[in-house]
């Protein structure tokens, strides 16, 4: 192709109503700052939810370090939010590792850095059933799924770091997560997704596209 | 918005002079490390040897370190209490429908020092070292994109409005709530619920539009030159070296006296 | 091309010269449809800007202005998709971008200022913000330190350099992002209503900043500004840029010339629209005569708004003392432990309006907080029925999925209210839409009626007419007026003192911590002093009433009837024949 026609050609995709870019193009920074906006509102729901939480967790006494397990499913949500809104692959981990760093670097989170390598295989797991379908499906199964993996992944890591390994508790702790990921890792996001599709405000990003069709 | 924030005190401080990648990298090695330690004789040694860095080098006052690690003695403590009360082995008390356990005594405090090391570690990184910096390091010295640096940055000014936008959206909210008992407006779930979607929305369109000025402002991954690089000097390399070793003869010390324990006391 | 330009690489490589001579717009049969809107934004532009031009763009609200800037500066495609057709070219004769550059490419060529102050500064610190520019043009280090310190000294912001940018002003914030737009030294200036959210020092500010910039020559200026009433200021029609570009509601455009010429010749079809205009051109809109306010031309017209006796208002004329439905003594307002004002005294009686005047920082939106009991007062005490309130951005008060049911939120028996309050407030075409797709005016009348619906004897707005164009403006006057006529209350904050002359009963102006004036509403106006103290700036219009009128009631019904005075001849936009390419300012 000459260059006039490539020139040609780039004009008539902008005019139409047409992604103009593959799957393998580099990251727009348009999406780039939705995954941050993402990682930044998330985190900050997040950081907000587990003030209130630490109290709650120390009133239940030993027994409130299970309540962990019931919150992850909150810090899941951000990965199948951003792969759902922009649809390419390593939308979730990018997503889930962002999150993570805003939450050390900036908020000053209580874990540190293996935060990053958690949030990697949190995002991993969650991305994987959407990546199966090859981004295509997002049914209520779809994200179930998709929470349901990402909390089982990053189970087994946390239970190397924190010592789950060998005590008593150890299936009770898995049951409690996956079922966190699921709902409110899973479903919940679901729920995000609609609703800001239908606000609108999501409508130049892949899902606004897909949507309109 | 973090438990301790750096101050002008701490940043003026040696260990605030440090690159920030190096920091990170370090804190990242010796957490992989300590995953692979599980007795409670190594974390606290090292404990007190990184309070005593911490407390002549990073320019933190000991009230200020002690107020900022109660997150983690509060964490430390659960994952101590559960793990006596539900690892099994022999038995060292029982009453009231609980039992104790040596091996989980053991394990328990072997985590909980641990999570307190890892959490001053935590503490002393985050006092000394500015995200900014940190961002723009990364971009200098670890190769993060020009994109992804700057994206983060606006990300990080977006979070400092987070906190006074939140406030007002759940004051706006809070004008149609029906009334409590006390008079004030009951904020249920769905009310929350409900000023956590608006902060999202807003946030988003916000984003969106920031992004749009950071590439007018020229952004992209083409050639660009740094104005203020943050340094990487020998003091940096120096630092690492003595980080790590001194690590390493920790390690090396109580694998001599016997007490060192890896993952397998888990199982 | 000529060789005295400056030669910049872009980053992609693309060779632009930015300087005199080439950075000239020309746009052939655009038209501009997004994706979900049947109509399209921008039908049939034909615009040339030569290098060096200033241009202001004209129009109502949804006219396609901002669609304009956007599509200059390529937002339009490449982030917002949209269909587009027609040719765009940017720049001179060889070297130039068009409809498919990025914006990247574009990014060198121009500067851009936006409405939002949140969004047009993005890095912590003022300084770094500027410097990224440079940094992302590979500019060298050395280089760089000067030049930021010379872009912040242009807009009189240069002791700001060290500043964090979430403790910076309205006003401050956006001399900032002005300071980054031509750092650069870019070809073309884009402005895209830069002083539309900010108080009237702000807009001052940012103004004096723009004719700082503006004294380059050789910089092309496209500027598009809603609020010229505000923006011209004391210099009227001189205060805005040479050429003037108007564009109807279908965003066709239907004038392009001088501008004094144009809003001469248009000033009434403008007015029509719903436009804000100078002062000047107002006047000629309603009167049909051509002359400034001190020239004596309109005296005629306004001479015979100003009423001979004035008529108390309806409510009060039955009961001598009217009931106080919201008192506050003694109240002192503040953030944590600082108090931003204190001493505050108000009863705010049935059939009353109240403005609370005063500029940015002084406490107005804090101590509306604490009347509606959305906020603890330091001291003092609010006692009183539960205010309604609406807030300066409707989208924080959003909470449902449609907007019959945002209506209904809160409501116990919903279906009558709500149809009635769609009716009133014209809502009933978009009642089955997502609120946040409605527009500026749409979503501030759901946010009026919304919490009207609750019924509540007293409503606390925090600056309900910001941003929004002289008719939405009209609509939600007449609300706060109709609430206070039904036997309500209205407490408000605004910077428009026009709007605050013309529907208040009585003031309140607040500054340097506390209350500086409260009585009615012609007795504070007409106190110079404490207008000055308060940093507070008359508008002529109102002055001139002020002066004249020797009541309240009076000057209300004198505005109101300037306000709703119908236009001098017909109110019809032809669309004329694009002239030649304007004068250069």
């Amino acid at each position: 192709m000459t260059p006039e026609q490539a020139a040609g050609k780039a004009a008539q995709d902008v005019r139409q109503d047409r992604p103009a870019r593959s799957r393998r193009a580099p990251w727009s920074l348009k999406e780039l700052m939705l995954v941050v906006v993402l990682g930044v509102v998330f985190g900050f729901l997040y950081w907000a939810l587990v003030q209130g939480w630490i109290a709650f967790a120390a009133v239940t006494g030993p027994f409130g370090d299970l309540t962990q397990h019931v919150l992850l499913g909150g810090w899941l949500i951000v990965a199948p939010v951003a792969v759902a809104i922009i649809q390419r692959p390593g939308a979730g981990v990018v997503a889930e590792v962002l999150a993570s760093v805003i939450e050390v670097v900036f908020l000053g989170s209580a874990v540190g850095p293996l935060l990053f390598v958690a949030a990697a295989i949190q995002g991993a797991g969650s991305e994987l059933p959407f990546a199966l379908t090859r981004y295509r499906s997002y049914s209520w199964f779809t994200y179930a799924l998709s929470g349901g993996l990402g909390a089982f992944a990053v189970f087994f890591f946390s239970a190397f770091r924190s010592g789950w390994y060998g005590t008593d508790l150890f299936w009770t702790r898995l049951a409690i997560q996956v079922v966190s990921g699921v709902v409110l890792g899973g479903l919940l996001a679901k729920v995000v997704v609609d609703a800001l599709v239908r606000t609108g405000v999501v409508d130049s990003f892949a899902v606004g596209r897909t949507a309109s069709r | 918005m973090s438990v301790l924030q750096p101050d002008a005190l701490a940043l003026a401080s040696p260990l605030a002079r440090r690159n920030p990648t190096v920091k990170l990298a370090l804190l990242f090695v010796v957490s992989a490390v300590l995953l692979l330690v599980l007795d409670p004789m190594t974390p606290a040694v090292l404990y007190v040897l990184v309070a005593g860095a911490v407390l002549l080098g990073a320019g933190v006052r000991p009230r200020a370190l002690l107020v900022a690690q109660l997150p983690f003695v509060a964490f430390a403590l659960g994952v101590l209490l559960v793990n006596m009360l539900s690892r099994p082995g022999e038995v060292v008390w029982q009453g009231a429908g609980l039992r104790v356990t040596a091996e989980g005594l053991w394990v328990g405090a072997g985590l909980a020092g641990r999570t307190l090391l890892m959490g001053l570690l935590s503490v002393a990184f985050v006092a000394t070292t500015d995200g900014v910096a940190l961002v723009t390091s990364l971009h200098q010295h670890a190769r993060l994109g020009a994109k992804v640096t700057f994206a983060v940055l606006a990300g990080y000014r977006l979070l400092q409005q987070m906190g006074a936008e939140w406030q007002t959206i759940r004051r706006a909210q809070s004008v149609r709530a029906p009334l409590g008992r006390r008079g004030r407006p009951r904020v249920g779930l769905r009310g929350h619920a409900a000023s956590a979607f608006a902060l999202l929305v807003g946030s988003v369109r916000r984003g969106d539009r920031v992004a749009g000025t950071l590439e007018l402002r020229g952004l992209g991954d083409g050639e660009r030159t740094t104005w203020r690089p943050v340094p990487l000097d020998r003091k940096d390399a120096v630092f690492a070296v003595v980080v790590l070793g001194v690590l390493g003869l920790v390690l090396v010390g109580a694998s001599a006296a016997g007490v060192l324990e890896g993952p397998g006391a888990l199982f | 091309m000529t060789g005295s330009g400056l030669a910049v690489t872009t980053s992609s490589g693309l060779a632009v010269t930015t300087g005199p001579g080439l950075a000239g717009i020309t746009l052939s049969g655009v038209t501009v449809t997004y994706p979900r809107r049947d109509r399209p934004s921008l039908r049939g532009v034909d615009l040339h800007v030569a290098a060096g031009e200033r241009v202001v763009v004209l129009g109502p609200s949804g006219a396609g202005k901002s669609t304009l800037l956007h599509l200059v500066a390529g937002l339009v495609p490449h982030s917002t998709p949209a269909e587009v057709e027609g040719t765009l070219v940017l720049g001179g004769d060889e070297e130039h971008l068009d409809l498919s550059s990025p914006v990247h490419e574009r990014s060198a060529l121009l500067g851009v200022v936006g409405q939002d102050p949140s969004a047009s500064v993005c890095l912590p610190q003022v300084d770094a913000e500027l410097a990224l520019v440079l940094e992302n043009r590979a500019v060298p280090p050395a280089q760089i330190g000067p030049r930021v310190g010379a872009a912040l000294e242009q807009v009189g912001v240069g002791d700001l350099a060290q500043r964090q940018t979430a403790r910076l002003s309205g006003g401050q914030t956006q001399r900032v992002a002005l300071a980054a737009a031509v750092i650069g030294r870019p070809g073309l200036l884009l402005l895209d209503e830069p002083t539309s959210m900010l108080d009237a020092s702000g807009v001052r500010a940012v103004r004096a900043a723009i004719e700082e910039v503006a004294r380059d020559a050789s910089l092309t200026v496209l500027l598009v500004e809603h609020r010229l009433d505000d923006y011209a200021g004391e210099a009227g029609l001189d205060g805005l840029p040479g050429r003037a570009v108007v564009l109807d509601a279908d965003g066709t455009v239907v004038a392009d010339g001088p501008t004094a010429q144009v809003l001469r010749e248009h000033a009434a079809a403008l007015h029509a629209l719903g436009c804000w205009l100078p002062l000047e051109a107002e006047l000629t809109a309603l009167s049909g005569k051509v002359g400034d306010l001190a020239s004596g031309a309109h005296d005629q017209l306004l001479a015979g708004l100003v009423p001979c006796d004035a008529a108390p208002r309806p409510v009060s004329a039955e009961t001598g003392v009217r009931s106080v439905l919201l008192r506050a003594h003694g109240l002192a307002v503040g953030h944590g432990r600082q108090t931003v004002l204190d001493g505050l005294d108000l009863d705010v009686r049935a059939g009353q309006v109240v403005a609370v005047l005063g500029e940015n920082g002084t406490g107005k939106s804090t101590l509306l907080h604490a009347l509606a009991g959305l906020a603890r007062p330091l001291a003092g005490t609010v006692s009183g029925q539960r205010p309604g309130m609406v807030f300066q951005n409707p989208e924080h008060q959003l909470v449902a999925h449609t907007v019959a049911d945002e209506i209904a939120h809160g409501l116990a028996d919903p279906a009558p209210t709500v149809d009635r309050m769609l009716r009133e407030h014209r809502l009933e075409h978009c009642a089955d839409r997502n609120p946040h797709q409605l527009s500026g005016g749409e979503k501030r009348r759901l946010s009026l009626a919304a919490m009207l619906a609750h019924g509540r004897d007293v409503l606390l707005a925090d600056e309900p007419t910001f941003g929004l164009d002289r008719r939405d403006t009209m609509v939600v006057a007449d609300a706060l007026r109709s609430v206070a006529d039904a036997g309500g209350a209205v407490v408000f904050s605004t910077h428009d003192l026009r709007l605050a002359a013309e529907v208040a009963d009585e003031v309140v102006v607040v500054g340097r911590g506390r209350v500086l004036a409260s009585g009615s509403t012609h007795d504070v106006l007409s106190d110079a002093a404490v207008l000055d103290g308060a940093g507070l700036e008359l508008p002529a219009i109102v002055r001139w009433f002020v002066e004249r009128c020797s009541s309240t009631a009076a000057l209300q019904s004198a505005l109101q009837a300037l306000g709703r005075h119908p236009v001098a001849g017909s109110g019809a936009l032809e669309p004329a024949p694009a002239t030649s390419a304007g004068v250069r300012a």
